[in-house]
């Protein structure tokens, strides 16, 4: 399969910390990959080094399409405008500042693209309402739909479920599968739940120390490796 | 350690009490001189009662000062927003830390100077009267407002404007898409809190020539006519309140 996203070498400390330690990865167009580890592992730190949020000291991060999508566990929309408006600021790259500085702006091809993406995460009858008004996992679909507007084709999700319900957090993963499944996509998501990578995903990585210690696919997932990445020292000991 | 406590506590009466004794000496407190110069208030209060409320020669004059006084306040508040905002948006933190400096300093300056001394500056240059109250509330409410504008940024979650930043949007669209949205209610709050202050400042421009009910209240005093000065008082106690009001009002409907 073709390589959307190619990782190769990421190294990261803050100052003595060494918190990526040299890691490698790719994910396939069409493939939804799920970042297993243990708090401080560096599972998100290698994604904010991706997008830039982070700089790497060291490594190779090859994108197609140059730029990745990115969704946040605290969602980061702007809770005053409305979602379709939050859902159109994801595309504002490459717009003229004339076109860009305030949502009466917007031109209209960039407002049917946004439509187009919400109805893709199945909240198009929601378009005119507040943000903050939405559910968390709502809130979450339309983060999704803000990533999906910005034309990438990779996707990235930190923790996209750790603060949503339970019947909330299959549907945004059922989500980002299908968006991987579906249209193709490449995904990659950092999760705190294995039960939701072996229903998910495809295939599963597992970080401990900065590193992959872990690479299998979802459904030969074992309790043995969950043991390792998530509680080394007692495995080891 | 209760030992050492004490003594910290002795240490910060006997630091206070010692500041209290230097500022009363300073300040040339005396209740004495006010016991005896009683009779001096009474009369002053005396000329001052009833209040001198004929419409041609006070009230009118004085409802029209009132209106001026309102527009110098209005007008500097108003006329300041571009500049604040700038100064705002470049006096945040994480910015380059040349272009924070600098900005951060013009606000202090501004700041620092009061506005009286800024309207004494202006009406050198454009003569006594309002305008010159208006270019005085510009310089200094820039200042004021750049530093509160900037503060209410700095505290704004930074989580919308990381998520703009990945998609690839430029700064300005950053700020206008996921900063600016964020803080307006509280820019629109502070900005009606200097609108309040502004008026009540181009009440003491009024003293130093500036137009305005200010104006009014320092002639008066000066011509010993203390009954007008008296409907004066009066007139900006309610355009105060009224003034007070209408911002509390509008705040609340924000928050």
């Amino acid at each position: 399969m073709e390589k959307a996203l190619s990782v190769k070498g990421l190294r990261k400390s803050f100052g003595d910390r060494v918190v990526l330690n040299g890691v490698d990865f790719d994910v396939a167009a069409g493939e939804f990959v799920v970042l297993l580890g243990a708090n401080g592992s560096g599972k998100s730190t290698a994604l904010r080094c991706v997008v830039g949020l982070a700089e790497a000291d060291a490594g190779e991060v090859a994108i197609a399409g140059d730029r990745a999508a990115m969704v946040f566990q605290q969602i980061h929309l702007v809770r005053r405008r409305s979602v379709i408006d939050n859902v159109c600021a994801g595309g504002l790259a490459g717009l003229p500042l004339s076109r860009s500085l305030s949502p009466v702006l917007f031109p209209k091809d960039l407002r049917a693209k946004a439509m187009a993406c919400l109805d893709r995460v199945g909240l198009a009858d929601r378009a005119k309402d507040r943000a903050g008004s939405l559910s968390g996992g709502q809130q979450q679909r339309v983060a999704v739909a803000r990533a999906l507007c910005q034309g990438a084709g990779v996707l990235l999700a930190d923790e996209p479920v750790s603060a949503l319900d339970p019947a909330a957090a299959t549907q945004v993963m059922s989500l980002l599968a299908e968006l991987a499944h579906r249209d193709g996509l490449a995904v990659a998501a950092v999760l705190h739940q294995p039960d939701l990578a072996r229903r998910h995903a495809d295939r599963v990585l597992g970080l401990l120390h900065g590193e992959i210690r872990l690479s299998t696919s979802a459904s030969d997932l074992s309790d043995v490796d969950i043991e390792a990445l998530y509680a080394p020292d007692r495995v080891f000991a | 350690m209760t030992a050492r406590k004490y003594l910290t506590a002795a240490i910060v009466i006997v630091v206070l009490g010692g500041a209290h004794v230097f500022a009363w000496q300073t300040t040339e407190v005396s209740p004495g001189a006010l016991v005896d110069g009683w009779r001096g208030m009474a009369r002053f209060l005396a000329e001052a009662l009833p209040p001198d409320l004929d419409w041609d020669t006070v009230v009118q004059p004085g409802l029209e000062a009132c209106l001026t006084t309102l527009a110098i306040g209005l007008l500097g508040t108003t006329l300041s927003i571009p500049a604040a905002l700038l100064f705002a948006v470049l006096g945040t933190r994480g910015r380059n830390r040349i272009v924070y400096q600098v900005s951060r300093s013009v606000m202090s300056f501004l700041r620092a100077v009061p506005d009286v001394v800024f309207a004494l500056v202006f009406v050198t240059a454009v003569g006594l009267g309002p305008f010159a109250g208006v270019l005085a509330l510009i310089c200094h409410n820039v200042g004021v407002l750049g530093k509160l504008w900037s503060e209410a940024m700095d505290e704004v979650d930074p989580g919308p404007a990381d998520a703009l930043r990945v998609s690839g949007a430029g700064e300005a669209q950053v700020v206008a898409n996921a900063v600016l949205p964020a803080v307006v209610p509280a820019l629109v709050g502070l900005l009606l809190y200097r609108f309040d202050v502004n008026v009540r400042s181009s009440l003491v421009l009024g003293l130093v020539g500036a137009g305005g009910v200010g104006f009014l209240i320092n002639q008066s005093i000066q011509l010993f006519q203390f009954d007008q000065m008296a409907t004066y008082i009066l007139m900006v106690l309610v355009l105060i309140v009224a003034v007070d009001l209408l911002s509390a009002a509008v705040r609340r409907r924000l928050g």
